[in-house]
């Protein structure tokens, strides 16, 4: 009786043991490998000295001092991809639950067709449209005349950002079609029932406000215009900010209802956090966008990582970045599920 | 910066060795540092296939369709073995940081002739990562190797290496795009050519071209080789802001042949012979009026290489006279070999009189040699080098 219980205890260690096997072989040994190289001196031409040697933190401060251009890159790019996926996402995947009906599936399969092409392919793509004798420059430069000869998008804040979305938009649209769909219409015909009806004014404020905002990061985050030094131009902003505001304006007023704002939303927000968080992790730890359409002032943390690795075999700073950006993830994970409950790291309970 | 392209092309390893070079490439600067690490197997005499030879884009004769190479189909028709050939090489910093973790550790690379230039080879050679040629199995080399191209300090006897080809870093630029003739490293910070404009990658010829210029405008007083830290600081600061301002959109490698092929570069630092070769009609070389940096690009055997009699096979093979004119004469390079010039004068003069292959003694004369630096003062250039190009 007593073994037959033992035993039993036993069982899910043993159906958990090939897991964690695999995790400490291929996540702790390597983790552990890689804190002390972020401690240790030196490159491989020159040979490291390790632990406990010496244990020389400077990696890590002098890191984030020597590369703050490129943490700032990588915030800022990635930040910028994960709200232009989500405005760009939430409709789509609202549409395709709601109103996708026998299509449903095929539509599904559409947003993840992309995937069935290699990830550098599809970038390399992007540099072919974006590129001098692409399409996008041919109509806006050879046709329409609104730019000078030398114009390019290849090389600037722009591409890096648009490729960052472009890639990873399914991140975004997939959980939250899940979560969209699981909402129950029931609920949204008793609000409806209720007297839930337009949300003119409320839908035009907050829109406003938000599209607003948007246009404003979007200027300062792809640096169309500088908010600091000699040709600080307030007015770029000031239309900018007018046009988002507007444009926020109509979109909340007129497509937002009551019902949406108070029960398919909030419904929603568990797939909105994971769909956030499988977004911006990728996106700010890429590398590929930035190096491929982007320019030496827009190469992200990413990039130096890869470089110190792979070019330099400066294997501590890598290390040592590498961390820094695995801690700085964790932490703004962290205080964004405190923000949002964390039932809802979960996907709730509902 | 630009090893991507490289990564995206896979390097002729068998699985067996990639499993084990990827799971110890980590810990070989550990091994190496400790001065461990298994000796490699020794090579043989013997000319077995394939041999695995990673070489520049643009660094090999064509058929008319492009669709395999002469010298190469020769070469396997004489020694019936394979030639695993791959353009791999785009920047000697990348194809070396390749290499380091597996001969750093003691491991084969998986090639058995690559070509790196002459700093970059003396740097593998100082690290003892090559073979020794020998000397019985290279005959033709040894007989037609051009003499001013002997006695380098690094391998002076000609023991570790034989030059691929020579060339130069200039200004090359699409004459459609820019609208005019460029004739100076000053045209490339040409502001109507704001975006469109890259360099290379590394110290060794940005840093030299660039130099050059300041050097002419009085700025600084060395030559490339003669060159301070002070002065590569000097021509930093000089690149730094076109660099911030967009004006300069990448450093690259041999990648450049695809960005004036997509029109996205319009003028940019290249190597003398590839527009010749693989650029387009309007692309143009210019060895600038403040100087043109000279290089040589040479083979050399990896240590433990599996085919290294292949190897020196290959090496005898392409300083035989004629094979060395066909190549010269398709890539637009400066051959290493005697008695090319008057090979390609007996089928084409005006090729022969062609200042990318046979430079004239004015253009000669304003030609100079990249510093060679030693690994702290390599280091340290290098910093300033990844500053500029943002990663």
């Amino acid at each position: 009786m007593r073994k037959t219980l033992r035993s039993r205890r036993a069982i899910p260690y043993l159906l958990m043991a090939p897991g964690l096997l695999w995790l400490l072989l291929f996540f702790v040994v390597p983790n552990l490998q890689m804190l002390l190289f972020s401690l240790s001196e030196g490159t491989l031409r020159t040979g490291f000295t390790t632990p406990p040697q010496v244990w020389d933190w400077q990696n890590f401060t002098g890191g984030i001092d020597q590369f703050s251009n490129n943490f700032r890159n990588s915030i800022v790019y990635g930040g910028l991809a994960t709200i232009l996926c989500f405005l760009i996402g939430y409709p789509l995947a609202y549409s395709i639950a709601f109103k996708g009906g026998r299509w449903k599936s095929l539509l599904l399969f559409m947003v993840i067709a992309p995937f069935f092409t290699s990830f550098l392919i599809r970038t390399i793509s992007w540099k072919i449209i974006l590129g001098n004798d692409g399409p996008l420059l041919a109509l806006v430069r050879d046709v329409l005349h609104v730019v000078p000869a030398n114009f390019s998008i290849l090389g600037t804040p722009l591409a890096v950002v648009g490729g960052l979305t472009y890639q990873f938009l399914p991140f975004m649209v997939l959980p939250l079609y899940i979560s969209i769909d699981k909402v129950d219409r029931r609920l949204i015909e008793a609000a409806q029932d209720l007297y839930a009806g337009p949300w003119r004014r409320g839908g035009a404020i907050v829109g406003g406000i938000a599209g607003a905002l948007l246009l404003i990061a979007l200027q300062l985050g792809l640096g169309y215009t500088s908010a600091t030094g000699e040709d600080a131009t307030i007015t770029g902003i000031l239309v900018g900010m007018v046009i988002g505001a507007v444009v926020g304006g109509v979109i909340g007023g007129y497509l937002v209802s009551q019902s949406f704002i108070r029960v398919t939303f909030p419904l929603s927000l568990p797939g909105v956090f994971a769909a956030s968080i499988l977004t911006f992790i990728p996106a700010i730890g890429d590398y590929v966008n930035a190096q491929l359409l982007g320019s030496p002032t827009t190469q992200m943390v990413g990039n130096v990582i890869q470089g110190r690795f792979l070019a330099q075999n400066d294997y501590p700073i890598a290390a040592a970045l590498a961390f820094i950006l695995m801690a700085g993830i964790l932490l703004s994970i962290a205080l964004y599920a405190r923000l949002l409950g964390t039932d809802e790291l979960t996907g709730g309970t509902a | 910066m630009n090893d991507l392209d490289s990564l995206i092309r896979s390097t002729p390893l068998t699985r067996r060795v990639f499993i084990q070079g990827t799971t110890l490439a980590g810990v070989a600067g550990f091994l190496a540092a400790c001065g461990a690490g298994s000796s490699p197997k020794p090579s043989t005499d013997e000319i077995s296939g394939p041999l695995n030879f990673a070489n520049w884009p643009a660094y090999i004769d064509l058929t008319e369709d492009e669709s395999s190479s002469p010298t190469l189909t020769d070469f396997k028709a004489k020694y019936g073995i394979e030639v695993n050939y791959k353009e791999d090489i785009e920047a000697n910093e990348d194809f070396y940081a390749t290499l380091a973790p597996l001969l750093g550790a003691g491991l084969d690379s998986g090639w058995d002739l690559i070509v790196l230039t002459d700093y970059m080879a003396a740097r593998v050679i100082r690290a003892g990562w090559i073979e020794e040629i020998n000397a019985a199995n290279t005959p033709t080399a040894h007989a037609n190797v051009r003499d001013e191209l002997k006695g380098l300090s690094w391998d002076p006897d000609m023991k570790m290496h034989f030059p691929w080809q020579s060339g130069a870093t200039g200004v090359g630029y699409n004459v459609k795009s820019t609208g005019r003739d460029l004739t100076k490293v000053e045209d490339l910070f040409d502001p109507a050519f704001k975006g469109k404009v890259t360099m290379l990658t590394g110290y060794p010829d940005t840093f030299s071209l660039v130099g050059l210029m300041l050097k002419a405008k009085g700025d600084i007083t060395h030559l490339p080789a003669d060159m301070t830290y002070e002065d590569a600081q000097k021509v930093h600061d000089y690149i730094k802001p076109y660099v911030d301002s967009g004006h300069i959109r990448k450093f690259t490698g041999n990648e450049y042949l695809q960005d004036f092929g997509s029109g996205d570069t319009w003028a940019a630092m290249v190597w003398s012979g590839d527009l010749a070769s693989s650029g387009g009609e309007d692309d143009r070389f210019d060895f600038p009026e403040e100087g043109a940096v000279i290089w040589t690009d040479n083979m050399l055997i990896p240590k433990g290489a599996k085919h290294k009699g292949a190897a020196e096979a290959m090496i005898d093979f392409v300083y035989d006279v004629k094979n060395a004119a066909r190549l010269a004469a398709w890539i637009y390079y400066i051959s290493p070999v005697k008695g090319v010039a008057d090979e390609i004068a007996k089928t084409d003069p005006d090729l022969a009189a062609n200042e990318l292959l046979f430079p004239s003694a004015a253009t000669a004369k304003n030609m100079f040699p990249q510093p060679a630096l030693e690994d702290a003062d390599d280091i340290k250039w290098a910093d300033l080098a990844s500053n500029l190009e943002g990663a």
